[in-house]
Formats: structure tokens, C-alpha cells, sequence
């Protein structure tokens, strides 16, 4: 019996070693540049990832290639950290605080979850900066919110689908329905009936918050555009995150078109559904990231809301495929009237 | 051992009356079509029982089930499987892993075998060590997705189209299309005659694009309730869940057959899992389970722990939730009807068992939905995603009373007890 609890108490540990690897896998990746007589800075920068973390092929990957380029660029040293899924508010802010006590600043966190747990930790910490990628709500003087004009990237790929589609009838499939989703739509919506007043547009989203498990769920993103298609819709936009793939999916089955989200998914998606990706609205949270740590390094740390919007390229569309070459001067024009100011796209 | 065949043949004795048959079955899904068909008529919301939507139900559907399936058995031999959902998430990345390496295939195998492997830890925590099975079925929920997501990370990091967070496109299990009967049946359902149009779509779902998965899920049903409750094997498994001491005093070795139907829980929900990356989706996704292992389970409540109340279960709530994700707004507003109508009439059914209060509460919540419906002409996205809960709880406040689960399910029980 003895060495039965003796083995019990090893299963036990050894459970809880493996489920605090995966909760929270540091990624170590400290010391971009500075070795081999590249530049050197004294800038420590602390990056720390939503959900989905290094890898994601979305959201979280456009940061870390910010990160990455600013890292090279001017010798920046680095180190990331990264969500669990469904962890507490707690568990965000000791990650920033860590990053705050062994010196890291500017602190960079990645996605609106991020909101409270910035606004408290920067508040213990006056003399560190933070910036946060998609939130305006965390207002201090040592915090930058760096956002983007979504609804106007979604307007320029709504027209595109309104120019596109046969049948006049398009589809939408949400992830979860936040308000920054939501920007998504109305952008999407606005554009598309720019070009096709009477145009119809059918819209899901996978899931309400606060259950956010829409953007993990690919199968109900299959199921929701295939009744899109099924329905009569040839062309479907996602802002599902990775939901998504169930989107290219229907769309490959259905023989239809879909457009893609945030980066360019045709340069990212399987050989299998690629040819179904129209154009994929982009989002430059690169570029963003990219430039915060530019004025960082000039030894400027910016805060309040900064927008990257179509004017300075933080949004926009994609042409890989070549599917959409037939009407980028319809839709240049669009952007120019929406950066002259000639078209307010809605947000909500 | 003849005690145990004098057992078998007392309880064949005592089958409860109104055993269904196949027929009875058939006649069912007849009349759910049926009714449907008039729904359709009646509202003109026309996605109700379109192929697309009842092959997007089968494939909601199956995940449940078998993960309601696994339920099944674990429980049938008196242990409660709460870690279902555990079992699952392991089984996707099993089907993840090895279905990228080896194909699809492997994939499935990898899932059952990784959902065993949950199982067993499940069944080693309960049965050997007498663990609280709420307790160790919690854990295994928090070590699968913590497991999972760290092997996600090491196995598919840097792979063309993986990630920390998902796998590769996998390949998918081969499909079945009869050539020309699905073309027929898709003539037959485009010409909207009423009824048979429904009988058409439904079954071009069967012929169409039909994925041998879901055939196997449907044979591990039938498996399931010949071994469970055809066999001497299946009785001594479930007499484990109704009364071990007894079990034990006939010879049974019951902690054998907790491990096994544990372990066999374990495989099953793990396959649920495989299904979800293999065929609902085509990859691994971290997080891409959803809570459909706790749904199964209650689908296996829902069905009074038997397989075909099950999978009646695990298809109402495929069908709800796919009906919502398509066209939701149209189709949920059409089901309000539904609600109303057959309300009304368990209302009245209420009222002549004289159940007054209960006849009461139906008809006012009947008249809610008849005024909802005729007020408005769609539901919107907020209540369309709540479907498949709201149905689940209404069918199962209306049929909790009615429910049995085996006696000595989840209590804790120890070798030599009998005495």
C-alpha cells in the first residue's frame, strides 16, 4: 500500500510538471541581436502573447516578427511569455509584473485581454512603459494603445466581395461577438454596399462571449459557411481566428470563395484550401510593433492611442493569387476616398 | 457462473415492456421528418431538413455521441466519467499527431489509443486507488489540455501550416458517395413535394459525402448494445455498476471490469476527439473541443444511460446547434412554433394527470414562444447560439423524473467489501 501512494505522489507531481509546462512555455528567445558586432542596444523588451502565443499564424506571430525585426534592426534584447487558455486576470498581471521587476521595459502585451491587467500593473509601475495591441480602454501616461482602422481594411475586402460575387448574396462568420469583431462586420457590411446597395450579406458568429471558444472551434466554422454556401452565398469572409480553417474548408467543397483575416492566409493556409482565399484583409500589428519600438529606440516612449489605419498602411488587403487584379483600381480608389475622408466607414 | 446465467435469463424475464425495435425506430425519424416537413410549410424557413443541414448534424452529432458513448460504458460499470472531456482533447491531438505522420488513419487509432491512455490514468486514480471519481475526472480534464498543449507546441512548432496552437492539415478518413442515388435523391429533394422531399434529403445525407468514421460510430453503437446488453460479458460490466458487492460474491472480477470499461470510455471519447480534427475540421486545434465531452455526457443522462436514448440525445443537440450556426436567425424562429405547439399539447396531457401547477408553467411558457414567433420574423445571434442548451434543459426538466442511472454509479468501492 505504502508504495502505492509513493506512486500515486509521482503520478501527481509529474502531472502537474507537465500541465505547468503547457500552461506557460517561456520562450527564452532573449538576445536578438548584439553577438556577432551587430548593433547593440540597452533596451530590454518584454513581450507578453494572448492566447495561441508564438505560432499562431495569426495575431500573436505578426507581433513576434515585429519584435523580431526591431530586435535585429537595433539590437534589442528580448523575452516572451506567453497565455494559458481560460487563465485568471491574476495570471496576466504577475506576468507583467515579472517582466516589470526584472527590468524590462517597454512591455509589450498583445490583444485586448490584456486590458485591466496593463491598467493595474502600470499603475504600480510609473517609471516602466507598456503598450498594448487592441485595447483603447487602458489610458495611463506610460501606456501606448496601439490599434487598428479594422472596419477600414473589412470595407476595401467587402467591396472586393461585392464586385466579385455572381449571386449578390455574401457571407460574414464572426468568431466570437465582441465589439472589435464587430468591426469586422460593419466595415465588411459598409463596403459591400458601397458597390451593391441591395447587396444581401448573411452573418454568423460562432460563439457570445464570454464563451470565446468560437476562435478555436473550426468545425462550427465549417458548419456555419457551409449553410452560408449551401444557402447561396459564393463568397465568405472570416474573422474567426482559428475557426477559420473550417471556412477555407467549406469553401474547397463548396467551390466557392473565401476571403481571409489579419495576415495574408494565402501565403500561410494548406495547398489544399489555398485556392479558395481570395484576398485576406490585412493587419499590420507588425508594423505597429515595428514602430513603437522604432521611437523606442530613438529614446522616445509614446503613449496614448496610437491608429493605424489606411493612410499609414496598418490595414489593408492582399493580392497574393492574383485573384482580385482585375479590380485593385476600384479598390484603390475606395481607399483613397476613405483616407481623403470622403467615406466614414462605420464601426459598429 | 450459473448463477450468473440464472441472473441473465431473471432479467430477460423483466425487460421493461416496449423495447424498441428497429421499426419503432424508423417510424420515428419518419415523423420527426414529417413534422418538420410541415414546419417548413407552414413558416417557409427551408434549411430545416435540407441535406446540407442534416449531413452538418451528423457530423455535429457524432463527436457527442461517442464521447456520450464512452460515458456509457465508464458509468454502466458505476464509475462517473467526468474527464470525458480530457479524453477527447487528448484523442484530438492523438489524431493531430499521428494522423499527420502516419495518415488518417493512424490518426484514429492514435485517438482512441490517447483517450485510453486518459482512461486509464482515470481508472487507476478510482478503481485502484479508490480516488473520488468527480475529483480525478476534473484533473484529467486539466492535465489533458495542459499535456496537450505542451506536446502541441514541441510536435508541431515549425511545421508548414502548424503551430504551437494547431497541427498541419491532416488528411481526411475516406468518404462514401453512391454515385447515382445521390444525384436522384438531390432531384427528388429539389422538387419540394411535400414530405417526400424531406424523406430525400434525409436520406442523401447517408449518401453523400458520408465519412466512414461516422459509419464506424455508428457500428460501435450497435456493438456497444449487443456486448452490453447481449452478452454474459455485458451483464457482469453492468452488474459492476449496479451492485459490485454482489458481483463480487458471484465470482465477478470487478475491478477487471471497471478497468476495461473505463479504459474502453477513454478509447471512445478519444475517438469523439479524432473525429472533431479529422473529419469535422481537417487539424488539430488547440481548444477545438468546446465542452462537447460535457455535452455528451449529458446527452448519456438525457438518454437514461442507453445507447439509442443516447444518440436520440446527441442528435437533437447536433441538430440544434447546426441549425443555429447556419442559418440561425430563420430557422431557431421557426422552431419557436415547434415549441409552442408541442407545449400546448403537454400542457393538456398535464392537466388530464391532473399535474395542474406543471400544465400551468408548460402553457405559459408555450404562449411565451407563440407570441415570440408571431412578433417577430428572426431570432437574433444572442439566443440562435443558446439553442441546443435551452432544448437540452427543456427536454430534460420534462424528463428527469423519468430517469435511472445504475445504482452504485459513482460510489467508491473496495476489493473484499462483499465480506
Amino acid at each position: 500500500m505504502r508504495r502505492m501512494t509513493k506512486t500515486a505522489a509521482l503520478l501527481t507531481a509529474a502531472a502537474f510538471a507537465l500541465t505547468s509546462c503547457g500552461g506557460n512555455d517561456e520562450g527564452g528567445n532573449g538576445g536578438g541581436g548584439g553577438d556577432d558586432g551587430g548593433p547593440t542596444s540597452d533596451v530590454k523588451v518584454g513581450m507578453a502573447y494572448d492566447v495561441g502565443g508564438r505560432g499562431d499564424q495569426s495575431f500573436n506571430d505578426a507581433a513576434a516578427k515585429g519584435m523580431d525585426d526591431a530586435a535585429e534592426e537595433f539590437g534589442m534584447e528580448t523575452q516572451e511569455s506567453e497565455a494559458a487558455d481560460g487563465e485568471p486576470e491574476s495570471a496576466r498581471e504577475e506576468r507583467l509584473r515579472t517582466f516589470a521587476e526584472a527590468g524590462f521595459d517597454p512591455i509589450v502585451a498583445v490583444g485586448f485581454a490584456y486590458s485591466a491587467s496593463v491598467a493595474k500593473v502600470a499603475a504600480e509601475y510609473p517609471e516602466v512603459h507598456f503598450a498594448i495591441i487592441d485595447d483603447e480602454a487602458a489610458a495611463a501616461d506610460n501606456i501606448a494603445n496601439l490599434v487598428f482602422a479594422e472596419e477600414q481594411g473589412s470595407f476595401l475586402v467587402g467591396a472586393a466581395a461585392a464586385l466579385k460575387t455572381e449571386a449578390d448574396h455574401i457571407g460574414f462568420v464572426g468568431g466570437v461577438e465582441t465589439p472589435l469583431i464587430k468591426k469586422f462586420e460593419a466595415g465588411y457590411v459598409a463596403g459591400a454596399k458601397a458597390v451593391t446597395p441591395n447587396i444581401k450579406v448573411d452573418i454568423t458568429y460562432l460563439t457570445q462571449p464570454p464563451d470565446f471558444s468560437g476562435f478555436g472551434d473550426p468545425a462550427k466554422g465549417k458548419t456555419a459557411a457551409q449553410g452560408m454556401y449551401d444557402g447561396g452565398a459564393d463568397i465568405v469572409y472570416q474573422a474567426a481566428g482559428g475557426s477559420g480553417g473550417g471556412v477555407f474548408e467549406a469553401a474547397t467543397e463548396a467551390k466557392m470563395k473565401a476571403i481571409g483575416v489579419d495576415s495574408d492566409q494565402y501565403e500561410t493556409a494548406d495547398a489544399s484550401v489555398k485556392e479558395v482565399i481570395m484576398t485576406s484583409m490585412l493587419k499590420r500589428v507588425d508594423v505597429a510593433v515595428l514602430e513603437y519600438l522604432t521611437e523606442v529606440d530613438g529614446g522616445n516612449f509614446p503613449s496614448g492611442v496610437e491608429r493605424y489605419d489606411l493612410a499609414v498602411d496598418g490595414v489593408g488587403y492582399s493580392t497574393s493569387g492574383g485573384f482580385v487584379d482585375d479590380i485593385t483600381g476600384d479598390l484603390d480608389e475606395f481607399k483613397q476616398q476613405i483616407i481623403d475622408g470622403e467615406i466614414t466607414v462605420p464601426t459598429e | 457462473m450459473s448463477a450468473v446465467t440464472t441472473a441473465r435469463t431473471a432479467l430477460a424475464s423483466v425487460r421493461p415492456k416496449g423495447r424498441i425495435s428497429p421499426w419503432w425506430i424508423m417510424i420515428g425519424i419518419a415523423a420527426v421528418l414529417f413534422l418538420l416537413a410541415v414546419l417548413q410549410l407552414v413558416t417557409g424557413a427551408d434549411d430545416l431538413a435540407s441535406s446540407g443541414t442534416l449531413r452538418a448534424t451528423l457530423i455535429a452529432s457524432v463527436p457527442i455521441a461517442l464521447a456520450g458513448l464512452g460515458g456509457l460504458w465508464s458509468e454502466r460499470a458505476g464509475i462517473v466519467n467526468i474527464g470525458l472531456e480530457g479524453m477527447m482533447i487528448l484523442g484530438t491531438f492523438g489524431a493531430g499527431y499521428f494522423g499527420f505522420h502516419y495518415g488518417a488513419w493512424a490518426g484514429v487509432l492514435g485517438a482512441a489509443a490517447l483517450g485510453a491512455v486518459g482512461g486509464l490514468i482515470h481508472a487507476v486514480a478510482t478503481v485502484s486507488f479508490g480516488v473520488d471519481h468527480i475529483i480525478s475526472g476534473v484533473a484529467i480534464n486539466i492535465i489533458a489540455l495542459g499535456a496537450t498543449q505542451y506536446l502541441a507546441a514541441q510536435a508541431f512548432s515549425g511545421l508548414p501550416g502548424g503551430g504551437a496552437t494547431q497541427s498541419p492539415t491532416l488528411g481526411d478518413v475516406q468518404t462514401i458517395t453512391v454515385p447515382g442515388l445521390s444525384d436522384l435523391l438531390g432531384d427528388i429533394e429539389g422538387s419540394n413535394i411535400f414530405f417526400v422531399s424531406e424523406i430525400a434529403a434525409f436520406l442523401r445525407a447517408f449518401v453523400t459525402d458520408l465519412s466512414l468514421l461516422v459509419v464506424l460510430a455508428i457500428v460501435l453503437f450497435v456493438l456497444t448494445f449487443y456486448l452490453l446488453w447481449r452478452t454474459a460479458f455485458g451483464l457482469r460490466l453492468r452488474s459492476c455498476g449496479e451492485s459490485p458487492v454482489a458481483a463480487e460474491s458471484l465470482g465477478v472480477n470487478v475491478y477487471r471490469y471497471k478497468f476495461i470499461a473505463v479504459l474502453t470510455s477513454g478509447a471512445l471519447a478519444g475517438l469523439g476527439g479524432g473525429f472533431l480534427a479529422l473529419v469535422a475540421s481537417s487539424t488539430y486545434r488547440d481548444g477545438q473541443t468546446g465542452g462537447r465531452g460535457y455535452i455528451g455526457l449529458a446527452a448519456m443522462i438525457f438518454g437514461n444511460w442507453r445507447p439509442g436514448g443516447l444518440l436520440a440525445g446527441s442528435g437533437l443537440f447536433g441538430y440544434t446547434e447546426t441549425l443555429g450556426l447556419r442559418r440561425g436567425g430563420e430557422s431557431v424562429h421557426a422552431l419557436l412554433l415547434l415549441i409552442a405547439v408541442l407545449l400546448v399539447i403537454i400542457a393538456i396531457w398535464q392537466w388530464r394527470r391532473l399535474q395542474h401547477l406543471a400544465a400551468g408553467i408548460s402553457a405559459t411558457i408555450a404562449l411565451g414562444a407563440a407570441v415570440w414567433y408571431f412578433a417577430t420574423d428572426s431570432v437574433p445571434g444572442d439566443f440562435t447560439r443558446m439553442t441546443p442548451y435551452v432544448t437540452t434543459l427543456l427536454v430534460l426538466a420534462l424528463a428527469s423524473q423519468r430517469l435511472r442511472m445504475p445504482a452504485a454509479d459513482g460510489l467508491r468501492y473496495r476489493r473484499g467489501s462483499a465480506g
